[in-house]
């Protein structure tokens, strides 16, 4: 149902007690402040903006290799809320090496699994904005794709 | 404590005073977020977290716990009746305003906001832990019921207050009041059905009252904001609201403890009740 990588985190976190589960987002945190571009990295495609979603700028950067393998990195301002910042790290994980394509097809009902249906709420719904991101430049990179081939447009 | 000559200067606490009393056995410093997850990440030593939604709140309706439950819940904590207890948080202390003002439903008086809040500390290089405190049990003995008819309004006290011709402060966004949108900026998915604002409500949004660095304006810039310019005058009946009483919270904590008003009530069910009720008379523009 889910993409490999990311079915192994949420099998995971479902095996996590509540205590555990906590402890493991809030390492995700912080490592999703490691998930931005690297020096010397080119992309062929960035995406950084201020949305009314989120409470912060979100950076999205894609490159999709000749085999259209997706790498991510995000950038993320200081802002955004903690379960936002380890869903970060979650998906650039997860969906690290996934097709355009297959990123589209990501579904969301994963989110409560790994953040546990007592830390989903209203105020912490920008839990699945950064996927909703990470789809939208998916979806510029296929339409650029679509448009650039010989029959395309 | 602050000199910006507040009605009540006690009820704020600098951050120097709290780093001053991190052992101080009569003081238990508490943290309540918006961000669900921010207190996992590094809080003040000793500081234990109340969160707004799974502690304060009845889990099942639209309605605060029990003193039973309130009573436990200080006690697992190690709150006693005569503990004093500071409260500070994310957000300019949204949630820490709200958090103090639930503990006054159910009579804890002894209640402080540390100024600037959590950003403050943090800004300052102040220390943060991430272990999380164990404290002996306190013994709490509950009200027999909350204290809501001193410092909550309902929505039938709303609408008499609008009937009435009485004050009421909309501390939303002035977008939210004028009815051009119907969520908080940021939130799009705390939407309603309907936008504008409560008849005779004068806008006054709860940022007004704080500086940049969250800490609150003096109370000369107070007075100016909520009685020169919104008409409010001491001694008024004063109802705020905004979406679900948060942010209502943090106003109501000015007009109460820093101006000194005496009769404010917060309208917690606020505008996810009102802009969501048939019938309910509203103002646009």
């Amino acid at each position: 149902m889910y993409p490999g990588k990311l079915n192994q985190i949420i099998a995971l976190f479902e095996s996590l007690p509540d205590a555990e589960k906590r402890e493991s987002l809030i390492s995700y945190a912080t490592a999703a402040m490691k998930q931005g571009p690297r020096d010397g990295e080119a992309f062929d495609l960035e995406d950084i903006r201020k949305d009314e979603e989120c409470t912060d700028t979100v950076g999205v950067f894609l490159k999709v290799s000749p085999q259209r393998a997706c790498a991510f990195r995000i950038t993320l301002g200081s802002q955004v809320q903690t379960l936002t910042k380890a869903m970060t790290a979650i998906l650039c994980k997860g969906l690290d090496g996934l097709t355009p394509e297959e990123i589209m097809e990501v579904p969301a009902d994963f989110v409560p699994k790994i953040v546990g249906a007592e830390l989903v709420r209203q105020r912490s719904q920008t839990v699945y904005y950064i996927l909703t991101r990470m789809k939208g430049i998916a979806r510029v990179w296929l339409n650029r794709e679509r448009s650039a081939a010989p029959h395309g447009g | 404590m602050s000199e910006k000559s507040y009605a009540h200067p006690d009820a704020l606490v600098t951050t120097e005073w709290v780093e001053g009393h991190l052992a101080d056995p009569h003081v238990r410093i508490v943290e309540s977020n918006e961000d669900i997850l921010l207190y996992d990440t590094g809080h003040i030593q000793g500081a234990v977290h109340i969160d707004w939604r799974s502690d304060l709140q009845d889990q099942t309706i639209r309605d605060y716990i029990t003193p039973q439950q309130f009573s436990a819940l200080c006690e697992r904590n190690g709150i006693s009746n005569d503990t004093t207890v500071i409260f500070y948080g994310d957000k300019s202390n949204w949630w820490a305003c709200y958090a103090l003002w639930v503990f006054r439903l159910f009579g804890h008086t002894k209640v402080k906001i540390m100024d600037g809040g959590r950003d403050k500390w943090v800004a300052e290089g102040r220390h943060l832990t991430r272990a999380v405190p164990h404290f002996m049990h306190g013994h709490y003995t509950p009200l027999e019921t909350r204290c809501d008819a001193e410092i909550r309004a309902f929505y039938d006290q709303a609408l008499a207050q609008s009937r009435a011709g009485m004050s009421l402060i909309d501390v939303r966004s002035p977008a939210e009041f004028r009815g051009e949108v119907t969520h908080m900026p940021e939130y799009p998915q705390e939407g309603v059905l309907r936008g504008g604002h409560i008849p005779g409500a004068a806008s006054v949004p709860w940022k007004m009252a704080v500086k940049d660095d969250s800490t609150f304006k003096g109370v000369n810039e107070l007075r100016q904001i909520y009685e020169d310019e919104a008409g409010l005058q001491p001694g008024q009946d004063v109802v705020a609201y905004c979406r679900i009483g948060e942010r209502s919270s943090h106003t109501w904590f000015v007009l109460t403890y820093l101006l000194g008003y005496k009769n404010v009530r917060n309208y917690d069910g606020s505008w996810t009740e009102w802009g969501n009720r048939v019938g309910a008379p509203i103002e646009r523009g």
